[in-house]
């Protein structure tokens, strides 16, 4: 500080504000400073308080699955279970059962004026989309609401079936569903699981049941494309009625029996389960001196 | 310091995962442990009725709890009627459960028309992005027409594939048929003692 000119009205004022300023500045900054800290403490507090009952929990958990373990029958709560918890553990178990049914193919819920079912398609242990039909039975059978694909023939299969045998309704449109759902995973499996044999893009409807596609074989460390076209003709069925496999026409004599003999295969064979056969055939052939 | 404030946040958030699974876990484990008699159940609603006075704070009342456990057994009892398949049990174990993955052993028994079955198997839930994906593991199916060589092919490749859905649809089918049959069996044997089914 310049003693001259801290003895200057202008001087001594101008330096009153800065201390001020620096004042101020120090108490924001430590008030600042002051509520992190409680924040952070809050905070801490609060994990501590979780951590315990998380704890907690996880001593109630073993102890039940030590009690399971050693009784090996019915556990019975030390307090006699109110009337309430009994009414809530029966609700749970039949929901659970009903949950059942979705695994079963045909679900569903009745509503005020008639049933809303749900038909689940999976393709072997895989469950794939479902599909609901808001039905009312009054004046007589008639679909309110679906979420059935438009490309699937559902009026075609309810003018059939549905006044007269709702059951072979819903069995008839089950059996077009899975079948569309099967085809559609085989394909969606081939991209997944073996794109780095497809050559370019594969090609499909959204029917699924028009597929074509290039694939490469190796034969003697030289790769060949195939041309692949498959046609589900029966559209509740989840192989092909057609196949043709075609090889490029300077490719070698002896690819036309394995062109063959893929046509024979993708006829029988879940597409992505004979793609996964030409892996291993094609590694027993490397593998062999 | 906003740093060790993240931190902590980080842990608070991984806690309260931990907490709802851990919580989850116990209702899933006392359920699955325990069983109460129709019996119970109908004296449970009675004296459920009769202690209830006047309301309780949000939680439901007994004529509410009633209601829902009817509107599911009608559901049930619907489906069951509807489709021919009769569960007589049901019990499952969740076996493991974290944020993504759920898998449940199930065992089954019923019957569809005159043909009785026994089911296990295990289901594994997982949890994608935008859905819940269900496959059918260990299926274990005994049938109790098992004489049936047909029936013995079937059983055994279904089991193989873990086909539970396929299982279902064509038992349906399959008990109507062999009903029908056994039906027209039973007529043509008309100087036999009929047959308990």
């Amino acid at each position: 500080m310049e003693e001259g000119k801290a003895y200057s009205p202008d001087g001594v004022f101008a330096h009153l504000e800065m201390l001020e300023a620096r004042a101020h500045e120090a108490a924001v900054k430590q008030e600042e400073t002051e509520q992190q800290e409680e924040k952070l403490a809050r905070l801490k507090a609060r994990a501590q308080e979780l951590r315990f009952q998380r704890d907690e929990l996880r001593a109630k958990v073993e102890l039940q699955e030590k009690g399971q373990l050693g009784k090996g029958g019915v556990v019975s709560d030390p307090a006699q279970p109110s009337a309430r918890a009994v009414l809530e553990w029966k609700i749970k178990s039949v929901e659970a059962t009903l949950q059942v049914f979705y695994l079963t193919g045909i679900s569903g819920k009745l509503t005020k004026r008639g049933v809303c079912f749900c038909i689940s398609t999976a393709y072997e242990g895989t469950y794939l989309d479902s599909y609901c039909l808001d039905l009312l039975i009054k004046p007589e059978v008639q679909i309110h609401r679906h979420s059935v694909p438009v490309f699937i023939p559902l009026e075609q299969i309810a003018k059939k079936y549905l006044q007269t045998d709702i059951r072979r309704f819903l069995s008839v449109l089950s059996d077009h569903l899975n079948a569309y759902a099967g085809r559609r995973y085989q394909a969606d499996q081939l991209q997944e699981h073996f794109s780095d044999q497809i050559e370019g893009t594969l090609q499909r409807n959204s029917l699924c049941n028009l597929l074509v596609f290039s694939y490469n074989v190796s034969s003697k460390s030289k790769t060949f494309p195939f041309k692949v076209r498959l046609l589900y003709g029966d559209l509740c069925c989840s192989l092909p009625t057609e196949v043709v496999v075609s090889c490029a026409p300077d490719a070698p004599v002896s690819l036309a029996e394995t062109a063959a003999a893929h046509s024979d295969l993708f006829r029988r064979v879940a597409l992505h389960k004979a793609f996964r056969s030409f892996s291993s055939a094609d590694e027993s052939v490397d593998g062999a001196p | 310091m906003d740093n060790s404030i993240c931190q902590v946040y980080e842990e608070i958030q991984s806690l309260e995962e931990e907490i709802k699974l851990l919580a989850e876990k116990y209702e899933d484990n006392q359920h699955e442990s325990t069983f109460f008699s129709d019996e119970e159940i109908v004296m449970s609603i009675k004296s459920f009725q009769r202690e209830f006075q006047g309301e309780s704070k949000g939680r439901e009342s007994p004529s509410d709890l009633k209601a829902e456990l009817e509107s599911l057994e009608a559901d049930l009892s619907f489906l069951m009627k509807f489709t021919g398949i009769q569960f007589t049990s049901h019990s499952k174990k969740t076996v493991e459960k974290t944020r993504n993955r759920t898998v449940q052993k199930h065992r089954l028994s019923g019957n569809c028309h005159s043909l009785s079955f026994q089911l296990e198997f295990q289901l594994l839930e997982m949890q994608n992005k935008e859905s819940v994906s269900a496959v059918i593991t260990d299926l274990s199916i005994i049938m109790e027409s098992g004489e049936d060589s047909d029936m013995s092919k079937f059983v055994s490749s279904t089991e193989e594939r873990g086909n539970l859905l396929t299982f279902f649809r064509s038992l349906s089918s399959y008990a109507e048929w062999y009903e029908h049959r056994r039906c027209t069996f039973l007529h043509f044997k008309e100087d036999e003692p009929t047959v308990d089914a």
